[in-house]
């Protein structure tokens, strides 16, 4: 085809003959694909699909039965007499930690000899061991909280053992069965749910009991019906509830990697723009030939376009292979955060659907053919008459600045009034718009600011740093289109970096703050295993009770936590001790009220306090009352004070242990804090309950390792943050180099007749890297005051929006200022191999060129 | 006429195009005094700009010798040579070849400042002065006319007050009126400065007013007229 032709020989071939460049403009595109691509799979594998690993053998269930504190056992009789063709399966629902390997499994105790799971015992086809038991036998092994049938993915066979650590103590667990590899696809460990009740002393409740319905049953009518049955406090709902909750959780922190996903991609559209006007620029004088050729505007349009998607498409084909296994990594990272923050899940299979490579070609060519709209549009505005002019070597750029600068601010005026508006159905879209406002604010207001530092300080510059500083400046602000888009750039990937990072630092240190006062006592007990955000097992009293009696522990609070459900999202409900109010103790309230005297209020009384996130989420204030459902009843409590949390952003509802334990009688604790006398040395005293614990599987902490237990948990869970930043600065870093290897090559006669007048190689290099430094200085300043107020957005408008954390501003400047130096290095050293090509022009050739 | 400042003994050049050997010039053998302004005359692909290139030590003579005040250009490393260019050699070209991002003052202080010498400010308006552009050191060059950038690039040229001035074609893109001008000017400053100066030129007219006609063809010296 003659026009495909044309356009391989016209667009294609010199593309090839800087391959270096070409090269560098495709990595850029893939990256920005590869990172939106791999938060999008690492996404949804680490949130297992939203499914929480509970959600193992469930399958065909329509409704389940909940309750805090868990389902008492006799509700399943009242469900079972009821005359209705009902298939119940009572759960027992916990996590174990394997010794061996360190890695928590569900740990699930099902009815396996009740007639109701007859089908599931024969469908799981468990093996018996080789010599038939009695039925006896059988009988005491199924309630024998050792015996344990497990998923082929353990490695475990028949007869074989399996240390696991339930709550604070190690079972030494027999295997009886394997289960079929197709009846599971993840690792779990079954128990019958008598010896799992035993497993972890939790006598008298299920966890949930799950409800098939008769074929052809409604749903909701079925959900009102059996909710009339049973006490007020008991909750049935379709099967899986939880993890529509839980969904809802993941849902903002999703939109907000996405976000930061979709940086990389929007640097690599200022490279392709600045690519694509770089050929328009190289090639007017060809423009002008074809033109006077007789090929019409649109042909000369569409051939831009068309360079543009060739960029875009092998961009994003090398970037679906790059996200895909950048994709490994993600969501390890990932799965950490959702465990820590969210929900106990398996991360998922990462998964590369058409939809998956529909997105990468689509944002890849996408994105290269929207960036190269415009220069497409002016080279199609390229005069025949162009064809004779053999002299103009240069395009004076069309600059507007006056204009340009009115159209900057007003669009940060607008971004300031996006700042101000409330979310939208709890997603901070105003939020997300303010900053695109002000990104492409920056982008119109660059030129004016490189134009002011290149242009008009060069000559002191000059003056005092030497010549070389003066040419570079001077040949910046000669290119300032090209110049301004690749600031812009990289500005872009320098915002980022400065406003997570002050994002990061503030909550960072409001945290460390805010542990500062959380923290009064010496030493901090939970039983060992990884913490999780919904997981809470349990101490045994037996130890509380040992570790109280400690000489020189002057008293021990047992902390008690519960998940449960508010207005369908997972919170957290704690109680506190109060029986003794610790002088120490010093919590931010919202009223601003001394801690003691808001916790006087919940001691023997229905009041509880909340944090600030739930708080947020449900939109209640002190004075309101909240209804929670606690064992069968459904209890009023009146919300005292608020107070500023920042250990979940699930949320925290505190109340009196007292008063929990009239609804919720389990005494056993989940943390313990430990108080020691005045004078007594903890380290003494970390011993000492060592030694009691002996057989129990605990971890002691002290105030000061808890803190930074908390801040390492913390920082882990921005690490994938982290690494969006250095791939967006990375495709700027590249981005620079390329279009410094462009400015070398356009600007050759300059270099060789500065060779002619007597410059050495040293100066020529000496300039091209100063042309660098500045691209970096100037990159660097304008991202740093974008980033500023782009912190502000993200710390005031989307973070509080989206989890309801009120953060405090703080400036981390050691951060900022290493991260500055080490991309104002790397722009420094994207300079060193354009500044090579300079030294190879053969400066004879090209000054005779005509 | 002074002594010898460039001296082209016996020098022949080739070249290695896309694998075909081109024999730019062959035998030549000329010396060009201080004070003395010759002309290399010839058809275009002579060898005029090949001749100055080797006079300029911007390139090297395949067998022969190019000396430059009886020092051999070729053996010089990089940094003798752009040493050289510093001091010793001005250049002035057919298309000017100012930097359009400096003024004209900033052009003429170039050779300067790449050497790092004082007094570029001043010597730069004497230069100027020199060619008579008194008061346009704050403009641009498009902001002049052909004949007042080439005048530029003639002080930027002498700004380093070379032993030799190699001018391509320096009339090339000028009227007719215009280059006159240039080519008095240039009369003017070898005198005063003492300069060797060598114009490789297609026109017999503006290499009229030279000392010396150096006729070139297919690469060989056709003869030497000395006036």
């Amino acid at each position: 085809m003659p026009q495909l032709r044309l356009f391989y020989r016209l667009m294609v071939r010199p593309l090839l003959h800087e391959p270096i460049r070409l090269g560098l403009t495709i990595l850029a595109v893939a990256l920005g694909v590869a990172v939106v691509l791999a938060i999008d799979l690492a996404g949804d594998a680490a949130a297992g699909s939203f499914r929480s690993s509970m959600e193992t053998l469930t399958g065909g269930n329509d409704l389940e039965v909940v309750a805090a504190g868990g389902v008492p056992e006799s509700l399943v009789a009242t469900l079972a007499v009821q005359p209705y063709q009902l298939s119940l399966s009572p759960r027992m629902e916990d996590f174990a930690v394997n010794t061996v390997t360190n890695e928590t499994v569900p740990l699930i105790g099902l009815d396996l000899i009740g007639e109701g799971n007859y089908a599931l015992q024969n469908s799981l086809q468990i093996n018996q061991p080789s010599s038939e038991p009695s039925g006896e036998e059988s009988l005491v092994m199924l309630e024998d909280p050792q015996s344990i049938w497990v998923s082929p993915h353990l490695g475990k066979g028949v007869g074989e053992h399996l240390a696991l650590l339930v709550n604070d103590k190690v079972l030494d667990c027999v295997v009886r069965g394997v289960l079929p590899e197709k009846s599971v696809n993840e690792d779990v460990v079954l128990m019958d749910i008598a010896g799992a009740q035993r497993a972890l002393g939790r006598f008298g409740h299920v966890d949930r009991i799950l409800i098939k319905l008769p074929p052809g049953a409604n749903v909701d009518q079925w959900q009102k019906r059996l909710g009339n049955i049973l006490p007020a406090g008991v909750e049935v709902r379709p099967q899986g509830t939880g993890t529509q909750g839980n969904r809802k959780m993941l849902a903002a922190f999703r939109w907000n990697l996405r976000l930061l996903s979709y940086i990389a991609l929007v640097v690599g559209a200022f490279l392709i723009y600045n690519t694509i006007s770089v050929s328009v620029v190289r090639r007017r004088n060809e423009i002008g030939i074809l033109r006077a050729l007789g090929a019409s505007r649109g042909q000369v349009f569409a051939s831009f376009l068309g360079e543009a998607a060739c960029l875009g498409l092998v961009g994003a084909v090398a970037g679906l292979l790059l996200g895909r296994i950048m994709a490994n990594g993600a969501v390890k990272l990932m799965s950490a955060t959702v465990e820590a923050l969210y929900v106990s899940s398996r991360p998922g299979v990462i998964a590369l659907t058409s939809y998956s490579v529909a997105l990468a070609m689509l944002v890849g060519a996408g994105v290269a053919i929207v960036s190269a709209l415009s220069p497409a549009g002016e080279a199609m505005q390229v005069p025949p008459s162009d064809a004779m002019a053999l002299g103009r070597r240069e395009y004076v750029a069309r600059l507007r600045q006056g204009g340009d600068l009115v159209i900057a601010l007003l669009l940060a005026v607008a971004g300031a009034l996006a700042a101000a508006m409330p979310s939208v159905g709890g997603k901070p879209l105003f939020g997300y718009l303010a900053t695109v406002l002000l990104i492409v604010a920056a982008a119109y207001a660059i030129p004016a600011l490189a134009n002011f530092i290149a242009g008009s300080i060069g000559r002191t510059l000059g003056k005092l740093l030497g010549v070389e500083v003066l040419l570079a400046s001077r040949g910046l602000a000669a290119s300032l289109r090209r110049t301004s888009v690749l600031v812009g750039a990289l500005a872009t990937a320098v915002a980022m970096m400065v406003s997570v990072g002050i994002m990061v630092g503030s909550f960072r240190q409001t945290v460390v703050n805010w542990m500062a006062s959380q923290l009064p006592a010496d030493l901090y007990l939970r039983p060992a295993g990884n913490p999780a955000a919904d997981r809470h097992p349990t101490i045994s009293l037996e130890l509380a009770e040992r570790i109280a009696a400690l000489p020189g522990v002057e008293g021990v609070e047992r902390l008690r936590a519960y998940e449960i459900s508010y207005e369908g999202m997972p919170v957290t409900l704690a109680s506190l001790d109060l029986r003794v109010l610790r002088p120490n103790r010093n919590t931010d309230f919202f009223s601003g009220r001394p801690t003691n005297e808001v916790l006087a209020e919940l001691r023997g009384k229905n009041n509880v306090v909340v944090s600030e996130p739930f708080a947020y989420k449900h939109k209640l204030k002190a004075g309101d009352i909240i209804r929670l459902a606690l064992g069968t009843e459904r209890v009023a409590f009146r919300i005292v004070d608020i107070n500023y949390d920042y250990a979940s952003e699930r949320g925290y509802i505190l109340i009196d242990r007292g008063i929990l334990l009239n609804f919720l009688p389990d005494p056993t604790p989940t943390n313990l804090a430990v108080f020691l006398a005045n004078g007594t040395d903890p380290e003494h005293v970390r011993r000492e309950i060592q030694q009691v614990a002996a057989g129990y599987r605990i971890l002691i902490f002290s105030n000061r390792d808890l803190r930074r237990e908390a801040v390492r948990i913390f920082d882990r869970t921005f690490a994938i943050t982290y690494a969006l930043e250095a791939v967006a600065v990375l495709v700027a870093v590249m981005g620079v180099a390329g279009a410094l290897i462009a400015m070398v090559i356009d600007r050759r006669k300059e270099l060789g007749l500065l060779r002619f007048l007597g410059a050495s190689s040293e100066q020529i290099r000496t300039m091209i890297l100063v042309e660098a430094g500045l691209l970096g200085l100037l990159a660097s300043l304008a991202g740093f005051v974008l980033g500023y107020f782009l912190s502000l957005i993200l710390v005031f408008v989307i973070n509080k929006q989206s989890f309801g954390w009120t953060i405090r501003f703080h400036w981390p400047v050691a951060v900022l200022l290493g991260a500055l130096s080490v991309v104002y290095a790397a722009t420094l050293i994207s300079g060193l191999y354009p500044a090579r090509v300079a030294l190879r022009i053969n400066w004879l050739e090209v000054l005779h060129e005509e | 006429m002074g002594m010898a400042i460039l001296s082209l003994q016996s020098v022949r050049k080739e070249y290695v195009t896309d694998g075909q050997c081109v024999l730019a010039l062959d035998g030549v053998t000329l010396d060009v005094a201080e004070g003395e302004f010759a002309a290399l005359v010839g058809r275009s692909g002579c060898g005029k700009s090949t001749l100055l290139h080797l006079a300029g030590a911007m390139d090297f003579p395949s067998t022969g010798t190019v000396l430059i005040e009886g020092k051999p250009t070729s053996g010089m490393n990089d940094q003798e040579q752009t040493e050289l260019r510093r001091t010793k050699i001005g250049f002035v070209f057919q298309s000017f070849q100012l930097l359009h991002t400096l003024t004209v003052q900033e052009n003429v202080e170039l050779p300067l400042l790449l050497a790092n010498k004082s007094g570029a400010r001043d010597t730069a308006l004497e230069r100027l002065h020199w060619v008579e552009l008194d008061g346009l050191g704050a403009r641009y060059p498009h902001q002049l006319s052909g004949g007042q950038m080439q005048r530029v690039a003639i002080a930027r040229a002498l700004a380093q007050s070379p032993r030799i001035v190699l001018a391509d074609e320096p009339t090339g893109n000028l009227d007719s009126t215009t280059g006159n001008g240039i080519l008095n000017l240039l009369l003017r400053l070898t005198r005063e400065r003492k300069t060797a100066t060598i114009m490789a030129t297609h026109s017999l007219e503006a290499a009229a007013v030279c000392d010396t006609l150096v006729r070139l063809r297919d690469g060989h010296i056709e003869d030497i007229t000395r006036r």
